[in-house]
């Protein structure tokens, strides 16, 4: 036994920690990658978004409570990781010295070396620190510390001390860490006292910061102004070109745009007075020296970019730009053309831009977790003369407007094969409507040329109605020619074809009575019906459609199956009356079937690999029967011969 | 010369000097009704205007997109043997533009449309 207690003992000797740590972390003085042990982690709602997790940190010789995790390291609490009496190296931290005098320390990334397990208690005997504090200091309550809401910026005073990083990481720094006297916080870049901070520490507390960082797409657009009474305000969209062509004086205009660095990347926004302000001086690929911005949480729903925080531009904010710009990440854009979409693989993060041909209209759904979202889908095409839908989410698809068939690009979104091939923008995607790039302008001179005159096939089939300009038209032929459906998901298409023959014999079958249910019961020849999936019996049943036919056009004939609303279309009777004529007159029943033949319909029908007994076929199903819209299809026709005569 | 018999060119105005003597089906909508009945004119898809007269005044009110079967003229004119209104109050309305625009195809690509029957003699 005494072996064991010498045990423990001993490895608790081994790990050393930083000692002298603490207080360096409070004075803002550098300490590299110190090694502390967390005493104590508490967790702390607030009122709405992110909890947060304070945790009293050890050196071996003092303790201090006022470390908070960054949000983006939340998952290290919510999972338990940080367990009192772990080891753990702060690899990179920033200190806040609040009004009070009180000192926070956000810990920005920290890893676990030693789990709580394997020390088994506390190391040393460490005693609480004591700092220095400016005097009317009083005890704060824990909103303090933890508060989301923006404090007011901290202004000079002789108590200070300015704000330091613990690690000697981080781009461009020019300041120099490690100031121990307190001196007149920075202001503007190119002063001898700059301190540039990455974006990835950039937080609510801190409020006198610079950071430098390159301009990623930006847009402008006009949000409506739902504040304003009375006004019926439209939103517009600009290019860089026509903005000062204020046309409606109650109209917000928003720039948007994210800004990047080494460390990571932070949306921007700036409102009216700050976009008149800033618009022409910031460009897209150019690096800014950008101090005094309002750092907020962004809002979940919206897409950013990846960062937890954003920034809008204020009165005070300051934008100078940057000659040197070289260790900067270049402004990264990998368009893919439309049709190559199809080649990539589903759940691939990919950029595209197009021209927005079309708009829905907003749909609000409730998801697995029964929050309520809106849904929007836009249509893209491009010069590869394929579309594709791209769905938008929360506010950006309440505020899209797709008037004037701008330019959208959207960056890091996700491919979905919902409807075939589609887009999805995520959290952490960014639309951007008319961008200032020359793919822009190449797209616009294109679409305005020729690109409007295009069918423009859509990858994303999301509705089986027909018509419009996501229709995929084919002749019968083409199925085979093409192979439709023979690769491993089902592919849509609508044709005009004429049906030649249908199957009167068992196109009826007996079932289960309860609404919307169509299994076929099984006659318990007792007068009683059983159905299987609602696992009941009846004393009746329902007749229900499964019709097989045959449909032609000029090239060819393909053998198809509709079920009850399709063959109901085109048999011009519902299912009830056929069944009763079935069963009292015969020769009026063969009639109907008589009378199909030889009519002329468009389908839209869903082809797709199955196999039967060691035997693969396409199988055909109508989705949808409408009549043919002639004038519809003369035009289709027209456009196809003049497109094949050019 | 049966015009009943013998195919016929569908044209619009400008191709009517291009078939004098021959038989054709014009398609356009009423402009004006001559007084007397026996005459009419007809604005076709590209709204030019043609003339059509007739052996017998009509003994109905004509109104809306008409086809007329007759010969050209050589002032232009179409000699009228037959007539049908295009009845617009039932199903889908004729569509004129539309009409035209076929026209140019058939025009255009005479080699996919071999209306014309090679007579014998």
């Amino acid at each position: 036994m005494s072996c064991q207690i010498g045990h423990d003992f001993d490895k608790k000797m081994t790990v050393k920690l930083t000692e002298g740590a603490i207080e360096a972390l409070t004075k803002g003085t550098n300490v590299h990658s110190p090694l502390l042990q967390v005493l104590n982690i508490r967790r702390i709602e607030m009122g709405s978004g992110h909890p947060r997790f304070r945790l009293m940190m050890s050196d071996g010789l003092h303790t201090m409570s006022s470390f908070m995790l960054a949000i983006q390291l939340n998952s290290l609490g919510e999972e338990n990781c940080l367990l009192p009496h772990c080891v753990c190296l702060l690899k990179r931290s920033v200190t806040n010295i609040l009004k009070d005098g009180r000192c926070v320390v956000i810990v920005l990334d920290m890893e676990v070396v030693k789990s709580a397990e394997e020390m088994g208690g506390k190391i040393g005997t460490p005693t609480p620190y004591v700092g220095v504090f400016s005097p009317g200091q009083t005890s704060t309550p824990e909103n303090q510390l933890s508060a989301q809401s923006y404090p007011a910026a901290s202004t000079a005073s002789p108590h200070n001390q300015p704000s330091a990083s613990s690690s000697t990481r981080g781009p461009g720094g020019r300041g120099d860490s490690g100031k121990k006297t307190p001196t007149a916080t920075p202001t503007t870049p190119g002063g001898s006292a700059t301190k540039v901070v990455p974006i990835a520490s950039l937080n609510l507390y801190q409020t006198k910061w610079t950071i430098r960082a390159r301009m990623d797409l930006r847009a402008m657009s006009l949000l409506r102004a739902p504040s304003v009474p009375g006004v019926k305000s439209k939103g517009r969209l600009f290019s860089f070109e026509t903005w000062r062509r204020r046309e409606y004086e109650r109209e917000d205009w928003v720039l948007c745009s994210g800004v990047v660095d080494k460390s990571g990347e932070i949306r921007v926004t700036a409102f009216n007075k700050e976009v008149d302000k800033f618009f022409s001086l910031l460009e897209t690929g150019k690096v800014y020296y950008i101090s005094q911005g309002k750092i907020k949480i962004a809002k979940k729903q919206y897409m950013t970019l990846k960062n937890n925080y954003e920034m809008t531009l204020q009165r005070e904010t300051s934008i100078v730009q940057c000659e040197d710009d070289q260790d900067l990440p270049m402004v990264q854009c990998d368009f893919i053309p439309i049709a190559q979409l199809e080649h990539k693989d589903k759940d691939a993060i990919i950029d595209v831009i197009g021209v927005c041909r079309s708009v829905d209209g907003v749909s609000r759904i409730t998801t697995k977790t029964s929050r309520e979202v809106y849904k929007r889908d836009i249509h893209l095409m491009d010069t590869s003369g394929k579309a594709v839908a791209v769905t938008l989410w929360g506010e950006e698809a309440e505020v899209f407007d797709g008037s004037g068939q701008p330019i959208v690009a959207v960056k890091r979104a996700r491919l979905s094969d919902f409807g075939g091939r589609s887009i999805s923008a995520l959290f952490s995607s960014t639309v951007m409507v008319n961008p200032d790039i020359p793919e822009t302008h190449r797209l616009r001179g294109w679409y305005d040329q020729e690109g409007h005159a295009l069918d423009g096939q859509s990858l994303t089939e999301l509705r089986p109605g027909g018509g419009g300009a996501n229709t995929c038209w084919k002749t019968l032929s083409d199925v085979k020619t093409e192979q439709l459906g023979q690769g491993d998901k089902a592919e849509y298409f609508s044709c005009v074809a004429t049906v030649l023959f249908s199957r009167k014999e068992s196109c009826l079958y007996q079932a289960c009575p309860t609404t919307d249910c169509k299994k076929k019961v099984i006659d318990q020849q007792n007068g009683l019906y059983h159905c299987e999936k609602c696992n009941k019996e009846f004393p009746n049943y329902k007749y229900c459609l499964i019709l097989s036919a045959i449909i032609a056009d000029f090239s060819d004939n393909q053998w198809v199956t509709c079920f009850q609303e399709t063959a109901e279309s085109i048999l011009g009777h519902n299912s009830e009356t056929l069944g009763q004529l079935k069963d009292t007159d015969e020769a009026a029943f063969d009639e109907v079937f008589q009378k199909v033949n030889f009519t002329t319909h468009i389908f839209r029908n869903r082809v797709k690999l199955e196999i039967y007994n060691d035997e693969s076929r396409v199988k055909a199903t109508v989705m949808e029967v409408k009549p043919v819209d002639h004038r519809e299809y003369s035009r289709r026709l027209i456009s196809n011969i003049r497109k094949m005569a050019a | 010369m049966s015009v009943f018999e013998s195919p016929k060119a569908r044209i619009n105005s400008a191709m009517l000097s291009q078939y004098i003597s021959r038989p054709i089906c014009f398609v356009g909508r009423v402009e004006k009704v001559h007084p007397t009945g026996k005459s009419f004119s007809l604005s076709d898809g590209e709204g030019k205007s043609a003339s059509v007269e007739l052996n017998e005044p009509l003994d109905e009110e004509l109104s809306g997109v008409v086809e007329v079967l007759g010969i050209v003229s050589n002032k232009g004119t179409i000699m009228a043997s037959a007539y049908n209104m295009l009845r617009e109050d039932k199903g889908i309305p004729f569509d004129l533009e539309l009409y035209n625009e076929a026209l140019k195809v058939i025009h255009d690509f005479p080699q996919h449309y071999p209306f014309e029957i090679a007579t014998s003699g």
